[in-house]
This record gives structure tokens, sequence and C-alpha cells, in this order.
């Protein structure tokens, strides 16, 4: 087996990130030095800014805790695997949380400064013209993430060592942006700030021959499909008075369906209908049953997540 | 007991689902399909409980 070629190295400080051009078959690793540090990432499509990695897209595919074997998908109208999880020695990342902010340090425990994942990405993207609002949703690499039965999500620590890592697979040019997580008062990296070691490598054949293939669809839309592709370059909103709404398949239209029911079909659907949401509207009801059996049977993910298998 | 009829309404978008899932030989027409959803439903429902029990 061939090993990886080395492209660049870097240790990232604690307070720190940096913006890394990471081209289409490079693999960034993201790695513990002393372990137990959490780390923010950005990633943007180096040729179009206006994509970036969702992360609510890749929570809904993936789960809360996406690891080795899953893509990081970009927002809609886009949604293309930007990256792929090559391998992870821990398998604790998280999609849920937000990144830290100024905002929390000074409302919850008073500091007027403190190293924060926002404006430390900001900070880094500034390098290649990007500005605070462009700073979006983070993925958090090594952050130990649940959800309590109230419904709230939590945080505590970790147990990672020195040289566990994460490789990110570049399935397009992007701009990758790690930074050191800001919390040092919070339990995501146990209380303390340490560096992160950061490695470009090649992807070899073998890496590159792993990837599942994921779809390619009409639907995966860029700016040569947009009715209005240019970035709007001031701050304020204006109505566009030539403005007309072209709303795809409208006006919904509703066409009735009278279904026959013989007496042992009735005893059916009287057994399963959900007349608990229903009442006695039935036909609300044979309407649910139909599409909830069609789900069963013919959807191949989770309902309202995209199916990712390439046919 | 006697036939009762259940006059569903479908927007265009379902009726095309159910449309191109016709296509796929799964049944012969729109009425077809939404018996076939009953009988499967109700029996895996039936399944289910008789499982649990």
């Amino acid at each position: 087996m061939t090993s990886r070629q080395v492209i660049s190295e870097l240790v990232l400080e604690p307070g720190t990130g940096k913006a890394i051009e990471l081209l289409k078959g490079h693999i960034l690793r993201v790695e513990q030095v002393e372990g137990g540090q959490c780390a923010d990432f950005n990633c943007f499509n180096l040729h179009d800014y206006k994509e970036f990695m969702h992360c609510g897209r890749t929570r809904t595919v993936h789960g809360f805790h996406p690891t080795t074997g899953t893509f990081m998908w970009s927002a809609p109208p886009r949604e293309r695997a930007m990256l792929y999880i090559l391998e992870d020695t821990v398998g604790q990342n998280d999609v849920l949380f937000p990144r830290c902010s100024a905002y929390v340090y000074e409302a919850s425990y008073g500091f007027a400064v403190h190293t924060n994942c926002h404006d430390i990405q900001a900070e880094a993207q500034r390098e290649y013209g990007l500005t605070p609002d462009d700073v979006h949703d983070s993925f958090n690499l090594f952050m130990c993430t649940g959800v309590d039965q109230d419904g709230h999500a939590f945080m505590t620590r970790q147990t990672t060592k020195p040289g566990d890592h994460v490789d990110l697979l570049a399935l397009m040019d992007v701009l990758a942006v790690p930074n050191v997580c800001g919390a040092d008062v919070m339990k995501t990296s146990n209380f303390a700030l340490k560096p992160l070691k950061l490695t470009v490598f090649a992807a070899t054949e073998a890496d590159l021959a792993g990837v599942p293939g994921t779809p390619t669809l009409a639907s995966q839309r860029t700016p040569k499909d947009f009715r209005n592709p240019a970035i709007k370059s001031d701050r304020p909103l204006r109505r566009d008075p030539a403005y007309k709404p072209e709303f795809p398949n409208t006006p919904i239209v509703v066409t009735e369906l009278p279904i026959s029911l013989a007496p042992d079909e009735i005893a059916m659907f009287n057994a399963v209908k959900r007349a608990d949401i229903y009442g006695d509207d039935d036909a609300a009801a044979l309407r649910d049953l139909l599409f909830s059996w069609w789900e069963e049977r013919f959807l191949q993910a989770h309902a309202g997540a995209p199916a990712i298998e390439s046919k | 007991m006697t036939e009762a009829v259940v006059t569903l309404r479908l927007n265009q978008q379902q009726l095309e689902l159910m449309d191109r899932t016709i296509a796929q030989g799964v049944a012969a027409d729109r009425v077809a399909l939404v018996r076939l959803a009953l009988r499967e439903y109700a029996a895996s429902r039936k399944a289910a409980a008789e499982t649990a029990r």
C-alpha cells in the first residue's frame, strides 16, 4: 500500500484558526496534540463561497454524530457532498451545537473579551475576504454531546488522547477552516485550551477507492440555474418592483379520488386508522395511511432526509 | 356492514407519486394502489401487534 504524501503541516495554537485551501483529493487531518481539545470547522466551495457546509442537512442524513464513512453536505439548493470522513479514531463529533460566540461568554460568564469560535473563525476567514456574517454553523470535531430528556442539547467532557485524529477528504476544492475551540470554561475541551495539529495529505488511490458514490441530481442547482444568480452587494433590503412570483408546482390543485371499501376493508381501515389525529375525517386518515405505507415500502432514507446512494 | 366510499383529496404532486408507483407495476390503477396500501398497512400492523404479544 502506498503511503500518503504530506503536503503541509501546521500546529494550530490555542485561540487561533487557519483557512486552508484543500483541493479535491486532498485530506485534512485534524489531530490531538495533548488530547482533550475540541475543534470547530467551517468549509466553503473554494470557487464559490456561497456553497458552504450545512450542518442541518448533514445531521439529517447522518445523525448528530457524523463519523467515519459519512459526508459533509453543502446547503440547499446545492446539496453536494463536499467532504468525506475517511478516518476517525474517536467517533465523537457533533453537528448539534452552534459555534460558541462572544455573546455566550459575555452573557453567561461576564467576559468583555474571550476566545470564541465565531470570532476565531471570522478572523481566519478574513484572510480570504469573508466577513463575520459568513461564518456558518460549525462541524464540531471531538465534541461530546447528546440530547437530554427535556429535548435540550448538552455537552460533556471528552476522552481523546494525543494522536487521535479525524481525516477529512475533499471531494471538491474547498476552503477548510478549522479552529481550536475557544471554550476553556466549559466541559467541551475539559476546561483547557490546547493546540491541534493539522496535516494535509494527498489521498492515495486506496483512499479514493473507498469513497461511496453519491447521486448527481437535477435538483442540485448552482448559480447557472438561479433566477437571481447575482450576489447582493449592499446591505439594505429593497423590494424589486418587477418581481413576479414563480413558485414551483403552483397552484396546488386538489383532485378527489373516491375509494369504495368493501366490508372487510372497512374493518381493516377502522383497526388501523389514526382517529386520534383525524377524528371522524376518514378521507384524511386514509390519505395518511396511503403515504405512510408508501414511506415504509419505498423510502430508502429516514423521512425528510435525502437518499444518498448513487443509482 | 355495507360498502362505504371514502373520497381522498390529493394534490397533483401526490397523484404524481402514485402514478410513478403504478408505472413500476405495483398496482393497476390509483384505486387499486390505495386498496393495496390498506391491505399491506393493516397486515403489517396486525403482525407487529401479534409479535408484541
